[in-house]
């Protein structure tokens, strides 16, 4: 982190992968810090993106902490910035600052199960916990990914989910009927109960939009899952980063430095405003 | 004089028989002397009407919200809002009626006149009476206010401590509301345009200073804005994001969302945002100063909407929110137009 | 250090002051705000209180962070801005208005040090005025864990004694201040002092505002939380600025890039103020708002200032000034919201 929290440090963008397409398009973008810095982050942690001119939007790394010759961000193209982002080819620069928030507690789920339930681009902040949980993988127990969206084309990272099939159990699903499409075919919340994840010694991880973490949360309770046994990430608008704008806040946490991870059991204790 | 007892009867009624909804009007405040907006449910609730130099509320400006709300929800309500109005507030819900924003069937209007009198401006008053508080201000007779202060009661005339805005009052008397407390009175002091002939004496540099050294103050809060009836766009050009997003916008428009003024207050941008809306006035603005009154930074915007009202008035021979039935200055054309680019 | 300054000595002292940029109360139309004087003999501590309140000063309403260029996208460098290194004094400055900045010390360091801020607050020292009555009747500083005569925030405080001033150093930047010219100051004697206390109990009592559950407001809000009182509070808002830009302890803003040219791009990022009663404040891109109605939005204002605030710093996030109870265009009055709170049944 650098001396003054607002400057970001320049950085590449190295590689750029179309996971979506269509109005609501996805990318990955991976990045190289300009100067070694020594940015070093946790999973579930963030980072705000600047396209010089047009902003900064707080985007969670994808990547895990153990890749260490770039770092990943997948975008949804939702506003001002992040079409900018989309209209940015390798080797431009962007701004970085972070990381920011809190992480997963992953040490302290060593020797647990872990569930991963995701919805469209919620895969994102998955995607790291998940990766650094692999990366240690003999150290915990088996690994289960629940992860759906609208349609197959909606889905990302498609080639490495394929590659996941070999490391852990991997469910997926779209919402709607489609030729060609052999597994589950309705919401995420569904598949869930559908598919049984016992809460037996586990731990499970959703993020995608408000509506299905909702209803995974409600899943989940019905499966017997504690409410510490259930964790999320929220999004906010964000602006600085560092608990200072204030426009981020649910009650007396701010999201960008007290989140963006929170137990299901934390979490309702906060007034229920995000 | 207004009887408020006759004026409460009437509120009472029309909650009682539930041919409003609820009654916009004025309540004593918790801060002095001041009223404030009140919003009346209950034909219970009606004792804490009140009517007084300090209802200077343009309560037309609730409307937006309700009509807002009307247009959201699935079972619109058919009964109308009651709402107490002045000479210009009615003005505005004439305008309101004019650009088909309002429907009539949505607002029954208690029309109060002003009589000789009008609403006093605070600043006025707290130099004409030394900063001394003021415990209660009443309409006296004639062009008279009663204040009360720790020293008692005094007598002042209205032409000191009137607002502005109601000594250049054109239509102090709500004429077309349904129905009318006060009479029409003429006024002796008015003085349409007064503070507009002054500065327009002044030459185009010192105009420029002028105006220069006024934005300057300004601190984009946006109350003038957020006060006005006449400001009910959905979304404003100087608000940040795109406020009217819907799930189909898509990322592009979003992106496109042009910035007319930056959100620093400086000089350029505050310009932008000034003479932006003051154009969006043109026509339209009907001098019930709550702008002027609300800003905390005493920028004169009265003076901007002046110069194009009697633009209009010298042109077109149009007066806003003079008549409900004719149509809107900007959006109609007439083969008589006085600018020949036109014809 | 205690000492006696005549009110002719005033611009003495401010002369031996030329190493600093002198602020003081300066009347504007039919207000007041803070700014540079000349000359010291145009220094009136005669006022009631600024319209912007000295955040206006130590968190300016523009900021500019850093500036941005690039030929081609490519190449592009960024160059951070800070203040620049004018050293000040600010005279005149209300105590509610120094125990903000106090406040707001807190929100601008921790964790995450606010240079901008820091180098601008370190650089100033900050002389206050007590006040031996309520400036207004909308002040309400004792009601909330402040007074009159609070030194919070400030370095130096003085106290008028009619032909005099009492000064008192807080800090030792105020020490230092007041190590000038041996004849400008006399010692404070025994009367001096006697005549202070006198003032600072009679000005106590003068304040009518109160706000008597002030220490259980943050359970009485967090009990409300879910309840229509908002909305019924909150029906003549019409979602301006006001209360909070006037606000001494507002701390909340907006960052953003400004672009003078596109191409070559050359422009700066600036934060500026922006307030919780903006509905754009929390709108998400996808149009998701999580407070997106008048009564949210004054929910959070009142919950900050005494439920949030108090919980993460154990403080009051409001120094009772009134300006926003004395400015909201529609009389909507904090104190009388806190207090109605309490009794709330719905």
């Amino acid at each position: 982190m650098k001396d003054n929290p607002y400057l970001p440090e320049l950085a590449r963008i190295v590689e750029i992968k179309e996971e979506v397409g269509g109005e609501r398009a996805i990318k990955s973008f991976r990045t190289q810090f300009i100067r070694e810095n020594g940015f070093s982050f946790q999973c579930g942690q963030c980072a705000m993106l600047s396209v010089f001119g047009r902003g900064e939007s707080m985007i969670s790394i994808s990547s895990s902490p153990y890749t260490s010759d770039y770092h990943q961000f997948s975008i949804m193209k939702m506003g001002r910035v992040t079409t900018a982002l989309h209209d940015m080819q390798e080797n431009d620069i962007i701004g970085i600052r972070g990381p920011f928030g809190n992480a997963f507690p992953v040490d302290q789920w060593k020797g647990k199960n872990l569930i991963f339930i995701g919805g469209g681009i919620g895969l994102a902040p998955i995607w790291s916990v998940l990766h650094t949980a692999l990366h240690e993988q003999e150290d915990y127990g088996d690994f289960t990914l629940i992860y759906g969206a609208r349609t197959s084309g909606h889905l990302v990272f498609k080639d490495e989910l394929e590659e996941l099939r070999d490391k852990m159990t991997v469910y997926l699903s779209v919402d709607e009927e489609e030729s060609g499409w052999e597994e589950f075919v309705g919401f995420v919340p569904q598949n869930v109960t559908e598919k049984k994840p016992s809460p037996e010694n586990a731990i499970a991880v959703t993020c995608g939009p408000p509506i299905m973490i909702k209803y995974v949360i409600q899943a989940l309770q019905d499966l017997e899952f504690d409410d510490s046994q259930i964790y999320t990430t929220i999004e906010n608008k964000m602006k600085c980063g560092i608990g200072k704008c204030g426009r981020c806040n649910i009650g007396s946490h701010y999201v960008c430095k007290d989140g963006p991870v929170y137990s299901w059991a934390e979490l309702k204790q906060l007034p229920q405003e995000y | 004089m207004i009887d408020l007892a006759a004026l409460k009867k009437e509120a009472k009624q029309l909650l009682k028989d539930e041919k409003v909804t609820y009654l916009l009007g004025y309540r004593q405040g918790s801060n002095g002397h001041r009223a404030v907006p009140a919003f009346i449910r209950e034909p219970e609730e009606v004792e804490q009407l009140t009517w007084d130099p300090t209802c200077t509320y343009n309560l037309t400006r609730y409307l937006i919200d309700e009509v807002r709300e009307r247009n959201s929800s699935e079972e619109r309500e058919d009964r109308p809002v009651g709402i107490l109005v002045k000479g210009c507030d009615n003005r505005a819900i004439n305008v309101l009626l004019q650009e088909k924003y309002l429907r009539k069937e949505d607002v029954h209007v208690i029309g109060i006149s002003c009589e000789h009198a009008g609403m006093v401006d605070e600043k006025k008053l707290a130099r004409e009476l030394k900063n001394q508080p003021v415990m209660e201000i009443e309409f006296g007779e004639g062009d008279r206010f009663v204040v009360t202060t720790e020293e008692g009661k005094t007598t002042i005339s209205a032409e000191k401590i009137l607002a502005d805005r109601c000594l250049e009052c054109k239509a102090s008397y709500p004429a077309g509301a349904e129905v009318i407390f006060g009479d029409k009175v003429k006024r002796e002091f008015t003085r349409p345009y007064k503070g507009l002939q002054e500065i327009e004496t002044l030459p185009a540099g010192e105009r420029w200073a002028f105006w220069k050294a006024q934005f300057e103050k300004c601190i984009r809060c946006y109350a003038c804005r957020s006060v006005c009836t006449m400001c009910y766009c959905d979304e404003c050009v100087v608000d940040s994001i795109e406020l009217a997003v819907t799930a189909d916008t898509t990322a592009e428009e979003k992106a496109r969302k042009v910035r007319w003024a930056e959100r620093s207050p400086v000089t350029s941008e505050n310009f932008t945002f000034h003479l932006t809306r003051a154009m969006h006035m043109a026509g339209r603005c009907v001098d019930c100063g709550e702008c002027e009154r609300a800003c905390p930074v005493d920028i004169p915007l009265r003076l901007l909407y002046a110069k194009l009202a009697r633009t209009a008035d010298k042109m077109f021979d149009y007066e806003a929110g003079s008549d409900p039935d004719q149509p809107p200055l900007t959006s109609s054309f007439t083969m008589d137009d006085p600018g020949d680019f036109i014809r | 250090m205690e000492k006696i300054l005549t009110k002719q000595a005033l611009p003495r002292w401010i002369e031996q002051l030329d190493a600093y940029q002198i602020y003081a109360p300066v009347r504007e139309q039919e207000g007041w705000k803070y700014a540079i004087v000349d000359t010291p003999d145009s220094v009136t501590l005669d006022y009631p209180n600024t319209v912007l309140s000295l955040k206006s000063i130590l968190f300016p309403q523009r900021e500019v962070f850093l500036e941005f260029h690039s030929q081609n996208g490519r190449d592009l460098e960024v160059e951070e801005l800070l203040p620049g290194d004018a050293q000040s004094v600010i005279f005149g400055v209300r105590p509610c208005d120094a125990k903000a900045i106090s406040l707001m010390d807190k929100v601008f360091g921790g964790d995450y040090i606010d240079n901008y801020y820091w180098k601008r607050r370190n650089q100033t020292r900050l002389i206050g005025l007590a006040c031996n009555e309520p400036v207004s009747p909308d002040c309400f500083c004792n009601a909330v864990d402040g007074a009159p005569y609070s030194t919070e925030g400030l370095d130096i405080l003085m106290t008028d004694l009619g032909d005099r001033y009492f000064l008192e150093s807080v800090t030792e930047k105020g020490e230092e201040l007041l190590a000038v010219e041996d004849d400008l100051f006399q010692e404070a004697g025994k009367k001096d002092q006697k005549a202070v206390k006198d003032l600072r109990s009679g000005a106590e009592k003068k304040f009518e505002r109160k706000i008597p559950e002030l220490q259980n407001m943050p359970e009485i809000l967090a009990n409300l939380f879910d309840s229509d009182f908002w909305e019924q509070e909150s029906m003549s808002c019409i979602r301006c600025g006001i209360c909070t830009y006037l606000c001494p302890s507002c701390h909340c803003f907006d960052i953003n890039d400004e672009v003078e040219t596109a191409a070559p791009l050359k422009g700066v990022r600036v934060r500026t103020w922006d307030t919780c009663q903006f509905p754009d404040f929390t709108m998400h891109s996808s149009g998701h708002n999580p407070r997106s109605d008048r009564a949210a939005r004054l929910r959070q204002r009142v919950s900050h200032k005494y439920r949030y605030f108090p919980e993460q710093y154990d403080a009051f996030l409001c120094t009772g000034c009134g300006r926003c109870i004395d400015k909201c265009p529609v009389g909507i009055d904090i104190v009388e919201v806190l207090n109605k709170a309490v009794d709330y049944e719905g």
